[in-house]
């Protein structure tokens, strides 16, 4: 999806804000407010504005453990399903334990092209 | 806790997609309050999900933060691990029946089954609900031609009201649905009589009487093989759904659709029963063939909530060795326990 002649990736729409802006545009097309095509342009405006913003407002470091259940290479993007995962901050809050985590990662270095 | 940074860093984002958004709603000629509307909806959406504590959100605890601004970093901090601790606990549950989600839509069918076959009254009652619209209507053309009365008590009424008069007019059709190999048909016939028969078996009002209409019209042998042919067509189609695009190459809940339309389309106990054993062998082939993929899909489909356990991310470096990995993620949102998390870098290590 093209924005200004760049594109990214679609991948952070599954994320809560991304579902949560999912379902409000189709509550608005729904109700005949706006079409579908307004709603893919704001969701393309969405995967630019989400990228930028974790990449220049997030400070933020992550260290994670667990066994790693299943893992998939596929279009360049990995998918692993961890499970037993422990989650380390680096502010030195408690660890964040999940039986089990799925990881979707696309590739940080081609930017320019969608998954 | 970076889920502090969680509600600044949304924040932005909806500003930025907000402002960005603006010159595409002139352009599609959208009112600009639908786009407030658009970030009011985006915000109540997103703390309805309550994976962080945002901005917009009315504090918890009024008192302490005055300011509802994003760099307001510090005060919030205070009311995280309060209102971030209990919240989270009571996340759980609300995951946890949605994992057991899709066992329980598959077992919906196996219900419905059981419902079927124990109480074969509901079907029969479907199925003869859907035939008297089906016949209703043809009756009402054929049966027009003979008498008119007729054909008006047939649209309009139940198929127990006509009953009477059928019965006087074509007696001697009784005998023939009893033994309903006595009719001059095709081969093919018997297959429908012996459905009819066995419906008239479960309701028999409402099925003698489908029977009598059909007796009524005169022209019995070409109606009937017309009403056969449809019939006929209608169980084979249905019948191949079942089998294989009800079955296994469709969706679960298109499955079960076409499950549910057929047991009320069964016209009988006879077919009823046949319909259901069919149905409980679908269910285990599906069962068993869904089984597996569901492991893992049982993820994909837990964030449908927004509360799923994932990692939405982008890789830098990915490294195996014998069965130990190591990954370098970056710019990643972080679903967890029902709270999100962002982070600029993160590593993980795990064996597989």
């Amino acid at each position: 999806m093209a924005t200004g002649g760049q594109s990214f990736y679609e991948l952070y729409r599954r994320s809560s804000i991304g579902l949560a802006l999912t379902d409000t545009l189709d509550d608005l097309i729904s109700d005949e407010r706006i079409n579908p095509q307004l709603a893919m342009k704001i969701l393309s405006n969405f995967d630019q504005a989400i990228t930028e913003a974790l990449q220049k407002n997030v400070k933020c470091r992550l260290s994670f453990k667990g066994s790693l259940d299943t893992y998939r290479f596929c279009d360049e993007v990995w998918t692993f399903l961890i499970k037993n995962v422990t989650f380390k901050m680096d502010n030195g809050t408690p660890p964040v334990v999940a039986d089990k985590v799925k990881i979707v990662s696309c590739n940080a270095k081609k930017p320019g092209e969608g998954p | 806790m970076s889920n502090q940074a969680v509600g600044g860093v949304y924040q932005t984002i909806i500003e930025e997609v907000i402002n960005s958004s603006r010159v595409d709603f002139e352009e599609n000629g959208v009112e600009e309050s639908v786009l407030e509307e658009l970030r009011l909806g985006w915000q109540q959406k997103l703390s309805q999900l309550d994976v962080a504590q945002f901005p917009w959100d009315p504090k918890p605890e009024p008192p302490p933060p005055a300011m509802p601004v994003p760099p307001i970093n510090p005060a919030p901090a205070q009311n995280h691990p309060i209102k971030a601790e209990p919240s989270s606990t009571p996340q759980l549950p609300p995951v946890a029946p949605i994992h057991n989600g899709m066992p329980d839509q598959m077992q919906i069918p196996g219900g419905f089954n059981g419902v079927d076959n124990k109480s074969g009254n509901v079907a029969a009652n479907r199925a003869s609900q859907l035939i008297q619209q089906q016949y209703g209507n043809r009756a009402t053309g054929s049966i027009n031609a003979i008498q008119d009365q007729m054909g008006q008590q047939i649209s309009g009424q139940p198929q127990q009201v006509q009953l009477p008069p059928l019965v006087q007019q074509g007696q001697h059709m009784i005998p023939q649905q009893q033994g309903s190999q006595h009719l001059p048909a095709p081969n093919g016939q018997h297959h429908l009589h012996n459905a009819q028969t066995d419906g008239a078996g479960d309701a028999e009002g409402e099925f003698e009487a489908i029977l009598m209409r059909r007796g009524i019209t005169g022209d019995l042998e070409e109606l009937g093989r017309v009403d056969i042919d449809g019939i006929l067509h209608e169980q084979i189609a249905a019948r191949a759904k079942a089998m294989e695009g009800g079955g296994l190459m469709l969706p679960l809940k298109e499955a079960t659709k076409h499950r549910a339309a057929g047991g009320s389309k069964s016209r009988g106990p006879g077919i009823g029963a046949h319909d259901g054993a069919e149905d409980e062998e679908d269910e285990d082939a599906i069962n068993s063939d869904l089984d597996d993929p569901e492991e893992d899909r049982s993820d994909d489909e837990v964030d449908d909530e927004g509360l799923g356990h994932i990692m939405l991310c982008m890789y830098d470096k990915v490294q195996r060795v014998k069965n130990k990995w190591k990954c370098t993620l970056k710019d990643g949102v972080l679903t967890v326990n029902g709270k999100e998390y962002v982070f600029h870098k993160a590593t993980g290590e795990y064996e597989w």
